[in-house]
């Protein structure tokens, strides 16, 4: 087939010759493709090509040298497949079956194939090389030719590498065209598991530290081709030993060079760089890990220099691919003055080098940063022994600048494990802190925080117990930090103001530059609401505002937060049963750094009743002893006195207080009115008004067997001593002499009978109950304590109503005012939207009583009486239901 | 009567011999103590200062603290004022003050 396209080539040339020459010609032809023939199949034998060149140089007399060589490349074509392409490719025809996955590698498999693959390529290369001489056999029969003709020698270097690079290509032609598909698999895992063997044998090494400096200084201008000149190398500080001169090492530089030599160039490198990569990744993964508490990132470069890039370096070296090229040594790669320019070689090495450590470095933060970012959710609870793994992430976002992918990330994690019915306000409150506390660290500028604190706030809002969490979490260190860091006894607050402190005095360490500095500032501009008086905010403060800001940016206002704190408040302080008021008082210090003393005012009027009332009360107990001047009657209840003490409280300043009317037993009626009486001597013009209701009665109950401590709210302890004139009631009579509703007392009496110290019967003669003073500890002792002095604190009523009216209840009553107005309003107009409700009635209640609301407050109201069914609300305006 | 314990298993505390007389014994030893609540109030007819227009249970627009840190004082005409409302009132005027109320001459009741 060749032979014929040949010759219809030449067929012009061979009309214009005569007989002989015809004769002539076809001999030679015939005599060359033998000589060619047997110059192929003598395997190492090159004597055939003597007898090549005579037949050569009188084909070319007759201008056939590209029938020659033509037909010489042709029959080294077929020779290639026959005597290389196929039994190179049979000898991984086993392995066509193998996934080459990450599931089946056993190891004899592994050596199986790293011994095929060196097997197959040294073969191959062997006949690659024989052929190769032949070609040149060739060609230098084509030169004799040439140089008799024309003594000048010109093109004769062309044609030797004109035909060279024709038959480069040419065998990886062949090649690429028969490659089997599990090849370039078979390639890549060769390198891992070789980089995998070489990384483990780098592990073993012991990592000695030595200053290579003077070694390097002899090696700069040596352009060596031998591995071992190179073999010391010091990127870093991270040395090791002759790695170069490594078998290993030399088995790969094989192999690729082998691969280079039958023109798998790229596909070499490309199975090599994906080990590399594979085994980077696989690294990052295994040193991460689960564990945030301490830093990854400064031993993952460690290990790139240690491995991946030493690898290359003795990998580039032992194959002499820095000195391929001659460059200007002035030249230098303006990265080249780093560190890595030390390496011994020249810049191109270097520059290699680097261009790998820029790109290995970039593929470990990346990774690194992304499963930080798929953990972020964990980290953050673990926060702040996560710490080290958000400074790890922060570097590797400087980096990859890829925030975004954070952002989104955490925000659909929040949604899902975070954001949802299960979870208490409580967490959802904590992980919010403390995504603001880490996320800090990353994003300073609070740029990215606020993306992420939008959702969480935005769910928040829409829970009703959210300012009371967020109150108590400021407030109350004991309902702390569920996952307990720090001091087990700190509020927010007191941590807010320790971390603060502690800025103060480390102020050096101040690390922000000035653009984050405005940008923090802009972000520091949260208070919605303006500031009455914040006398101790400098510029020091802003930092601090962040977090606290961040926090009352849930519910708006500040103005709500504190008077939901002054609600909690007095139901502390009603329920005490001492004057001890220390820590209520420290945080009431610390509410005012942050809100402003004037907004602290009605807190600090309470606190301070507390500290009165104790005197007061000390200074009536003194009077005990001394007759009474105005008493006529109640010596004897002097003695009794002592039992009783009272808060006074200054009620203009708390909030509203819940009253609730009932009868006390006649001898605590007593007390307490001679106590009021002692007060108006102490303190005349001013009097007492009992909260009969309020306050706290410790009981001791006797029973046969034991005795049982309560405390209890003082409706408890007026039943209960109803039973001790009288063992068993109608609760009809009972409700009478207690002066409570008949279904006010059954809920009351609840709490005895729950405690199995009164029992519920019916009345068999006529209508309600019988509650009959429990007889014996029989089945009382599951409820009624074990024996001791058990002290049972309940503070707050059993169906949980508070002392205080709740905020919202307030809130209702001072609105009450506006309701008929804005009925009216929405009569006239049909609809309007909130805002408008809200500045009309800015507008027109100016007096009797200002209309003082905000806008979350108004809503809050309006949405009451949407659920009442009173009002209707579409697209954003209430109408008059109706 | 003799002892009358309240049933055949509980006592309060020390029950005593005789019920009639000891009763408020009995229960003043169930009760180990009480912690009652109460509100202060100034005892006059009004409840703000006619000066200052501020609740007499709060305290005058220059006091922080009500109560004693922000006493009423009485005049004879029996008008009561913040202290420290009347005593600014009293020393703005040029001659003899009178009560900002009733107008007539203002003294403090002794
Ligand atoms: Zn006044
Ligand atoms: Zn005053
Ligand atoms: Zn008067």
């Amino acid at each position: 087939m060749a032979d014929a396209t040949a010759a219809v080539c030449n067929l012009a040339i061979l009309e214009a010759l005569s007989g002989d020459a015809v004769q002539e010609i076809s001999e030679s032809y015939v005599g060359f493709c033998a000589a060619t023939e047997s110059l192929l199949s003598g395997i190492g034998d090159l004597s055939a090509g003597s007898e090549m060149a005579r037949h050569v140089h009188r084909l070319c007399k007759y201008q056939l040298h590209s029938l020659v060589w033509e037909h010489f490349l042709t029959s080294l074509e077929e020779n290639f497949e026959r005597n290389g392409a196929v039994k190179f490719w049979q000898h991984f025809e086993p392995y066509r079956d193998i996934s080459i996955s990450e599931v089946d590698r056993s190891h004899v498999c592994d050596d199986q194939i790293q011994e095929v693959l060196c097997k197959a390529l040294e073969e191959i290369s062997l006949e690659n090389q024989y052929q190769k001489k032949c070609l040149l056999v060739l060609v230098d029969a084509l030169q004799t030719y040439k140089d008799q003709v024309l003594p000048a020698k010109c093109g004769a270097v062309t044609k030797k590498e004109f035909l060279l690079s024709k038959y480069q290509l040419m065998i990886s032609s062949v090649l690429m065209a028969s490659l089997p598909r599990h090849f370039p698999e078979i390639l890549r895992w060769y390198f891992k598991e070789r980089l995998e063997e070489l990384s483990a044998t780098m592990a073993g090494e012991s990592t000695d530290h030595f200053d290579s400096q003077e070694n390097d200084e002899m090696d700069v201008d040596g352009n060596n081709r031998m591995p071992s000149e190179s073999s010391r190398m010091d990127i870093d500080g991270g040395l090791h030993g002759d790695f170069s001169e490594n078998k290993l090492i030399k088995n790969i530089g094989k192999v690729v060079s082998d691969l280079r030599g039958i023109g798998f160039i790229s596909m070499a490198e490309d199975a090599y760089a994906s080990a590399i990569f594979l085994l980077l990744k696989a690294k990052v993964n295994d040193l991460a890990g689960d564990d945030f508490r301490s830093s990854v990132l400064d031993s993952i470069k460690e290990w790139i220099q240690a491995v991946p890039l030493h690898f290359l370096h003795a990998l580039l070296s032992f194959l002499g691919d820095s000195f391929s090229y001659e460059r200007s040594s002035d030249i230098k790669s303006p990265l080249a003055s780093r560190p890595l320019s030390c390496y011994p070689g020249s810049d191109n090495l270097s520059e290699g080098l680097v261009r790998w450590q820029l790109r290995l470095e970039y593929f470990a933060y990346e990774t690194l940063q992304d499963l930080r970012i798929g953990k972020l959710f964990e980290i953050i609870v673990d926060y702040p022994e996560s710490t080290p793994a958000i400074e790890d992430l922060k570097r590797c976002l400087e980096y990859t600048g890829q925030h975004s992918k954070l952002v989104e990330s955490f925000i659909s994690a929040l949604r899902y494990r975070l954001l949802t019915a299960g979870a208490s306000t409580n967490d959802i409150l904590h992980q919010y802190v403390s995504t603001i506390k880490a996320l800090r660290t990353i994003d300073p500028a609070g740029i990215f925080l606020e993306a992420v604190g939008e959702p969480i706030r935005e769910y928040l809002r829409g829970r009703k117990d959210t300012i009371k969490c967020i109150v108590t979490m400021l407030t109350d260190g004991t309902g702390g930090n569920p996952n307990g860091t720090g001091n087990a006894s700190d509020s927010l607050l007191e941590e807010l103001n320790r971390e603060e402190e502690n800025q103060e005095n480390g102020a050096v360490e101040d690390n922000f530059n000035t653009d984050d500095k405005q940008a923090w500032i802009a972000a520091a501009c949260w208070e919605p609401d303006p500031v009455e008086a914040d006398p101790l905010k400098g510029s020091r403060s802003h930092r601090k505002v962040d977090i606290l800001g961040m926090i009352v940016g849930i519910i708006g206002s500040k103005d709500q937060l504190v008077n939901e704190y002054r609600v909690m408040l007095a139901e502390k302080l009603l329920n005490k049963s001492d004057y001890d008021i220390d820590s209520e008082i420290r945080t009431l210090e610390l509410l005012k750094i942050h809100f402003g003393e004037s907004s602290m005012q009605k807190c600090e009027i309470m606190l301070n009743d507390l500290i009165d009332s104790k005197r007061t009360n000390s200074n009536i107990k003194a009077t005990i002893g001394q007759a009474s001047q105005t008493s006529t009657v109640s010596e004897d209840s002097g003695n009794s006195l002592d039992i009783l003490d009272a808060t006074i409280i200054s009620s203009n300043f708390w909030p509203p207080i819940q009253e609730e009317v009932f009868n006390l037993p006649g001898p605590v009626d007593q007390l307490l009115s001679d106590y009021s009486r002692r007060y108006t001597e102490i303190k005349t013009p001013r009097k007492l008004q009992w909260k009969k209701n309020l306050g706290i009665v410790k009981l001791e109950l006797q029973f046969e067997d034991r005795e049982v401590h309560f405390m209890v709210a003082p409706v408890h302890a007026a039943i209960i001593m109803q039973f001790q004139e009288q063992k068993s009631w109608n609760s009809k009579k009972l409700a009478a002499v207690m002066g409570l509703p008949i279904d006010v007392l059954n809920r009351k009496i609840n709490f005895w009978i729950i405690k199995g110290i009164i029992a519920e019967t019916m009345d068999q003669e006529g209508e309600g109950h019988i509650y009959t003073l429990l007889e014996g500890s029989g089945d009382s002792t599951k409820n009624g304590g074990d024996g001791g002095s058990c002290e049972e604190l309940l503070a707050v009523d059993d169906e949980g109503e508070g002392s205080v009216a709740s905020v919202e209840d307030q809130l209702r009553k001072e609105m009450t005012i506006y309701e008929k107005f804005i009925m009216g309003m929405l009569t006239n107009f049909g609809s309007m939207a909130l805002d408008r409700i809200h500045n009309t009635l800015k507008m027109f209640c100016v007096a009797d009583p200002t209309y003082d609301k905000s806008l979350q407050q108004l809503q809050s109201f309006l949405s009451g009486l949407v659920s009442e069914e009173r009002l209707d609300f579409k697209d954003g305006v209430y109408y008059l239901k109706k | 009567m003799g002892t009358r314990p309240l049933s055949d298993g509980i006592f309060f505390t020390c029950a005593l011999p005789s019920y009639t007389m000891l009763k408020e014994d009995e229960i003043y030893r169930s009760m180990i103590s009480w912690h009652a609540v109460a509100s202060w109030t100034w005892d006059a007819q009004d409840e703000t200062c006619g000066i200052c227009r501020m609740a007499f249970d709060g305290c005058c627009p220059d006091c922080k603290l009500p109560g004693d840190d922000c006493p009423l004082i009485w005049g004879s005409c029996n008008h009561a004022f913040h202290l420290h409302c009347i005593l600014k009132w009293v020393n703005s005027q040029t001659s003899q003050a009178h009560c900002p109320m009733c107008r007539r001459e203002w003294q403090f009741k002794e």
